[in-house]
């Protein structure tokens, strides 16, 4: 039952939040004791996980003659997924403290957190896609409503792109029910189904968008530029994770045969994204874009990590994937900052920030050496354990990993350079740098994070061994 | 007593009412002792009517939305012809012999072109005499195809027969011609856009939220077991007019800068998706997709026509340009709007998209890959429109000078009744799924 409070709460209560908060200022604290709530209910989840396999939380809506009763049950993989939402859902309303129409924006995301809670909790694939569809409303409104000068265009293409994707999913789970009997994707085996090739190639394109992977990517920079710099969080710290754990979820371990077979588009199109971005990431003199590019190239590692198909590569995909929300996240936030105090997206309009704004210039340095794999950061172990995962499965030429790092090296450092030191610009130069307590204290947690989890990434890995433990893998080459 | 009965006598009595309140009341009692009626079975009292479990849930739905529909209706005239449409649906849904099927059916069409014919502009009169000269055509037809059906079984009194030889099946198929004209289905749809579009959109609702549903299930019920029979041959004329249908009706809503215009097209291409109940045929989640759609759409498209209808104090006539701003001027019409139109689209959580779910997952069962894929993107092309409405509603800065009228307490009471209606059914489906038409 409370696995059902936890998921539908959040979803009903975020219309009586906003009819009762209309004129005052209380939405953002409301919502932040639930996300707090939010954040101990995954821990307890975690407490009660048994060795192996799922949690059971409950089972609801059953209905005769279809499998449309909604199953409630964890594993490690998704709490580790409910762990690192419900932290960046409480980081994301620091974040968002002073956002104008309070009311709505956090009713918005309550409505969120209830959908990315059953998306990572239900093992019905049809309530799963429910949920997966149902995150794209609150997302809809929050870049449509909050987002910069063509937010418009950017809500709609999103919505648009997303759902397209979303179809060839649902069509693909309607023939896993119809070659299976059953929507539980804990139960459906590879072997009883009579065209697991097909159903692959409309995971693979569906999930690839939400990713999102090379062809499928070009939503992504409008969405993640127009919103709001705390939704842009969402976007890149829980949308994406969602495509990747689909991914992982529903393409890599139900379907391990025909992953095995076709695991060579993961890996091509990861690597083609994690080129092709870093060179846009580079050429790019639009700050946001610079950093959603970033952020694409990044997703591209994690694919070429899951394209290994071994247990160390999947580990690897899933740190990675951790690493890019928290390191994504400040750089956004802060990219966002910047704008909001000069007015302006291009780099060059900026230019010697460092001495107007030490402290956040700091905070996106750290970030910074995240994203390009600086020791004792997260992305540094991020990057060398998918290189050397992959190498292991594929050999030696992936070593272009390494060489992409540079590329991101390059755009990282030029981006320091041409933002936060050079000559001061005017608009620099008058603009007010002062940032809220509440809107620094995210900041300093997401570096913390970077840092702590650089150093020590045993916390995470040891979490990671949990959740791949009951699964055998493949290996990547045929 | 029938629930028919008591709805026909009903009807007949409020010509003698003309104090509203009395008659709003009245009426409401009235489809509240039907309702207990229906529930408890009872069928109209005349030979070649009978009901069924399925049949009776989904007159308990359409007297639901009728209820709504009169809770916030101020003509006198337009709630006495509610009744009879009420009325007359009960006898086409429970209708089991071929005469007792078309004579409904004829008294059902010839309610809608007395319920157009209330007429007070030159827009109204345009649409209302395109649908009655694609109404009269139809009952042409109709009655051609009977001729032929009649010539060969010589057999009007008994349920439609399976095993006839190529002039029955040909008769069927010109029964069946007819029918198409008053679902909508293309190439007979032509009438419809612009009698939905410009009537006023209170009788859009009704023609294209109760009777065009009413006609789908009465005749899913009666002629699914002749397609069944002949499913070799008539499964690919579906699969082509649904694929049509559903993809035409879509691509011209995209184009449309008029909120009705859109509802209207979007009406076509749902009568499309209702169509792949009959492609669909062999399998045994067919029926209740059918019931599902119907279901799912009576309380949607209803509610965004009434809506529409309030909004615009009758008149109808709202570009999209119009809606700018509502958010701000009315955030619970804004609501009702929005919630409704993201159920058309088929989003999640409402009964929009299980309907689609149902009557997708019956084409997959049948076998028809490649139609539930088209059918999937037809349903994401869709979502191009709805969201486009939304995003006039809520992403424009810009108060429009339009001034649209605020929802009474009443009209907001109907809204709720059918936002229920979608939320419930978007949720709870095993009310559904126990049923077979």
């Amino acid at each position: 039952m409370s696995a059902l409070v936890t998921v539908f709460f959040p979803l009903v209560f975020s219309l009586v939040l906003y009819l009762a908060t209309q004129k005052t200022q209380y939405a953002r604290y409301i919502v932040l004791v639930i996300f707090l709530g939010l954040f101990a209910e995954s821990i307890e989840l975690y407490t009660q996980l048994p060795k192996e396999g799922y949690l059971l939380l409950g089972s609801f809506f059953e209905v005769s003659r279809f499998d449309f009763s909604l199953v409630f049950a964890v594993d490690t993989l998704s709490v580790i997924m409910l762990l690192l939402t419900s932290i960046l859902l409480i980081l994301v309303t620091l974040s968002s403290w002073h956002i104008p129409k309070q009311a709505a924006y956090f009713s918005l995301l309550l409505f969120f957190s209830g959908a990315i809670f059953g998306v990572f909790m239900s093992t019905n694939l049809l309530w799963f896609f429910i949920f997966w569809e149902l995150t794209l409303i609150p997302m809809y409104f929050l870049v449509g409503i909050w987002g910069a000068e063509g937010r418009v265009y950017a809500a709609v293409k999103f919505f648009l792109y997303t759902h397209v994707a979303s179809m060839l999913i649902l069509l693909a789970f309607f023939l896993l029910y119809k070659q299976s009997g059953t929507f539980d994707m804990t139960l459906i085996k590879e072997s009883v189904l009579v065209t697991p090739a097909f159903i692959w190639w409309l995971l693979f394109v569906g999930f690839a968008v939400k990713m999102p992977l090379f062809p499928f990517h070009t939503w992504l920079p409008d969405a993640h530029v127009q919103a709001p710099a705390p939704v842009s969080v969402l976007l890149a710290g829980v949308l994406l994770k969602m495509g990747a754990y689909a991914m992982i979820r529903m393409v890599l371990l139900m379907l391990p045969h025909q992953s095995q077979k076709y695991g060579w588009v993961l890996l091509v199109l990861g690597v083609v994204s994690l080129v092709y971005a870093a060179l846009m990431a580079l050429y790019e003199t639009h700050l946001k874009k610079m950093v959603a590019y970033s952020s694409i190239s990044h997703m591209g590692l994690v694919a070429i990590a899951m394209a290994t198909l071994s247990y160390d590569g999947l580990s690897a995909a899933l740190y990675e994937m951790i690493g890019h929300a928290f390191i994504i996240a400040p750089l956004f936030l802060i990219a966002g900052f910047f704008h909001q105090k000069t007015g302006s997206w291009q780099m060059e309009d900026m230019g010697g920030i460092m001495q107007r704004a030490p402290y956040i210039s700091t905070v996106f340095i750290i970030a910074g050496l995240g994203a390009l794999g600086f020791p004792a950061t997260m992305g540094f172990v991020g990057e060398v354990s998918v290189l050397i995962s992959s190498i292991e499965s594929y050999g030696l030429w992936l070593i272009v990993v390494a060489f992409v790092s540079m590329l991101s090296a390059s755009y990282i450092i030029w981006t320091f350079r041409r933002v936060l030191y050079g000559s001061m610009s005017s608009v620099v130069r008058s603009s007010d740098f002062s940032i809220s307590k509440m809107e620094f204290f995210a900041l300093i947690v997401f570096s913390l994070f970077i840092i702590v989890f650089g150093i020590y990434p045993q916390v995470i890995f040891s979490l990671i061994n949990d959740a791949l433990s009951g699964y055998t893998f493949l290996g990547g080459r045929v | 007593m029938s629930p028919f009965t008591l709805l026909f006598v009903m009807a007949l009595f409020s010509f003698a009412i003309h104090r509203l309140v009395l008659l709003k009341s009245l009426s409401i009692i009235v489809l509240a002792i039907s309702l207990v009626l229906v529930y408890l079975g009872y069928a109209t009292p005349l030979a070649g009517f009978a009901t069924s479990e399925a049949i009776s849930f989904f007159e308990a739905v359409v007297l639901l939305v009728v209820g709504a529909f009169i809770l916030s209706e101020d003509d006198v005239i337009t709630i006495t012809q509610t009744l009879f449409i009420a009325a007359a649906s009960f006898l086409l849904l429970e209708s089991t012999t071929l005469i007792s099927f078309i004579l409904s059916f004829e008294v059902m069409s010839i309610l809608s072109f007395v319920l157009v014919s209330n007429i007070t502009s030159i827009k109204e009169a345009e649409g209302a005499i395109k649908m009655f000269i694609a109404g009269s055509i139809a009952t042409a037809v109709l009655f051609f195809g009977v001729t032929l059906y009649l010539w060969s079984t010589q057999s009007l009194d008994t349920p439609l027969i399976v095993n006839v030889d190529s002039f029955g099946i040909l008769g069927i198929w010109f029964m069946l011609g007819a029918l198409f004209y008053k679902m909508t289905i293309v190439p007979m749809h032509t009438w419809s856009a612009d009698s939905y579009a410009q009537v006023r959109p209170l009788y859009a609702a009704l023609l294209s939220g109760v009777v065009k549903t009413v006609v789908f299930v009465a005749t899913f019920k009666f002629f699914s077991p002749f397609i069944l029979a002949t499913d070799v041959f008539s499964t690919p004329i579906f699969i082509v007019l649904a694929v049509i249908t559903m993809s035409l009706g879509n691509i011209l809503a995209l184009f449309q800068k008029n909120v009705t215009r859109i509802l209207a097209y979007s009406s076509i291409a749902h009568a499309g998706y209702m169509l792949l109940g009959f492609v669909a045929v062999r399998s045994s989640y067919a029926s209740v997709g059918v019931l599902y759609m119907a279901v799912a759409y009576i309380f949607m498209q209803s509610a965004v026509f009434i809506l529409i209808d309030k909004l615009s104090r009758g008149v109808g006539d709202i570009k999209l340009e119009d809606l700018h701003g509502l958010v701000k001027k009315d955030k619970w019409s804004a609501l009702f709007l929005s919630v409704q139109l993201f159920s058309l689209a088929g989003i999640p959580l409402l009964a929009g998209f299980l309907a689609k779910a149902v009557m997708v997952y019956a084409v997959v069962d049948a076998g028809y890959i490649i139609v539930a894929l088209i059918t999937l993107l037809n349903s994401a092309l869709s979502v191009a429109y709805y969201a486009w409405i939304i995003k006039h509603i809520y992403f424009e800065e810009n108060a429009s000078d339009y001034t649209l009228e605020k929802l009474s307490f009443s009209s907001s009471a109907t809204q709720v009744i059918l936002l229920l209606g979608t939320l419930y059914f978007g949720v709870f489906a095993s009310v559904v799924f126990s049923l077979t038409l």
